[in-house]
């Protein structure tokens, strides 16, 4: 009785190590093809790894970039502004001299000449006026390196958690790396207004002098209160 | 015209330039200026001539709004008039400044006549 059992048994285990063979050759095929398929995607994940960490150490440039545009720019309207303070001295010095010129003969014409020095000098102020573009402009590049920073602050933690960081440090942007310029954008990175724009619209302003009356209305009023009791 | 000196703070050289040249442009023509927040207090400490402020509000180190709200704070000069010249001209940032206590408030660009105009009715009213 035991020999059947034992016999049973030993058949029992022999059919469940068929049925294992024949699962076996079931599944060679799927785990052939996760092998294929591990082989082609390996490469794919190293080349867009590779592709992150490449545009990842890039973006210290584009910042750079965007930092020379800034810098120059200021460059250009310092400049801008010595040629106009040194033409409001010229203006000067020419009405001085139309000052000793003027005779009772020649009144019309000094006169006549007075208005053109000073169209000159308005035409110059309103120069000076539209020179206030290169600050909106440099707080509007200011908040695109800022979103250049985000960006690059979320890839460099991306390529750290794939382990790649160890193998080629990525350069940090650093705003006062500009060699050879003075920018006061370097120093003052981070404190801008996102929403800066150069709109010579008096709507801003409106808007301003609404509330700036509303808001001396309300002191006002809060004053007499105080003083009524 | 009372004469007044002017503490022009801006990070932005150009526009500390630009200020100054539009404040020369009606009449006033005594200024110092500072590049933030931090050195127009220290400037304040070391002049007491100084008697009108005009500042920036995006700045480094101090921001103009953390200078005003020092200003006021301040006994010594805190009731200096404080004009704001400023790229902020959303409705949540003229209320913000204004409850800093600034006496008013101007959105870049400007015109000298804007200037202007503010100054005379800060001066107005104090």
């Amino acid at each position: 009785m035991d020999s059947k059992n034992s016999m049973e048994n030993v058949f029992s285990k022999l059919g469940d190590l068929k049925q294992f063979f024949v699962f076996g050759q079931k599944i060679v095929p799927v785990i052939q093809k996760i092998i294929d398929f591990m082989s082609d995607i390996v490469p794919l994940l190293e080349n867009v790894n590779n592709s992150i960490q490449d545009s990842t150490s890039k973006i210290p440039k584009a910042s750079n970039q965007i930092n020379s545009v800034t810098s120059a720019n200021e460059i250009a309207t310092s400049e801008i502004l010595d040629i106009i303070d040194d033409m409001f001295v010229d203006l000067s010095t020419i009405k001085n001299g139309l000052a000793e010129l003027k005779t009772d003969q020649n009144s019309e014409k000094i006169k006549a000449l007075n208005e053109v020095v000073e169209k000159i000098e308005m035409d110059s102020s309103r120069i000076t006026i539209s020179l206030q573009v290169q600050d909106i402009t440099s707080q509007q590049l200011a908040s695109v390196n800022h979103l250049i920073d985000s960006v690059q602050d979320k890839l460099s933690s991306l390529l750290s958690d794939l382990g790649k960081q160890q193998d080629k440090p990525i350069p940090k942007f650093d705003p006062n790396s500009i060699t050879g310029q003075d920018s006061d954008y370097a120093l003052s990175n981070g404190t801008f207004n996102e929403n800066a724009r150069y709109d010579r619209s008096t709507e801003k302003q409106d808007l301003v002098d609404t509330l700036v009356l509303e808001n001396t209305k309300t002191s006002q009023e809060e004053i007499d209160k105080l003083f009524a009791k | 015209m009372t004469q007044k000196k002017f503490l022009v703070v801006d990070d932005s050289t150009t526009m500390r330039r630009i200020v100054a040249n539009s404040l020369k442009a009606i009449g006033y023509t005594d200024f110092v200026e500072a590049g933030d927040g931090r050195e127009a207090i220290s400037k304040l400490d070391a002049d007491s001539t100084i008697n009108f402020i005009i500042t920036d509000w995006n700045m480094p180190e101090v921001s103009g709004l953390e200078l005003v709200r020092s200003i006021r704070s301040n006994d010594k000069y805190g009731k200096l008039p404080i004009l704001m010249v400023t790229t902020r001209g959303l409705k949540e940032d003229i209320l913000e400044a204004l409850q800093a206590k600034v006496n008013n408030y101007v959105v870049k660009p400007f015109t000298p006549q804007i200037l202007r105009e503010k100054i005379d009715q800060i001066l107005a009213s104090i």
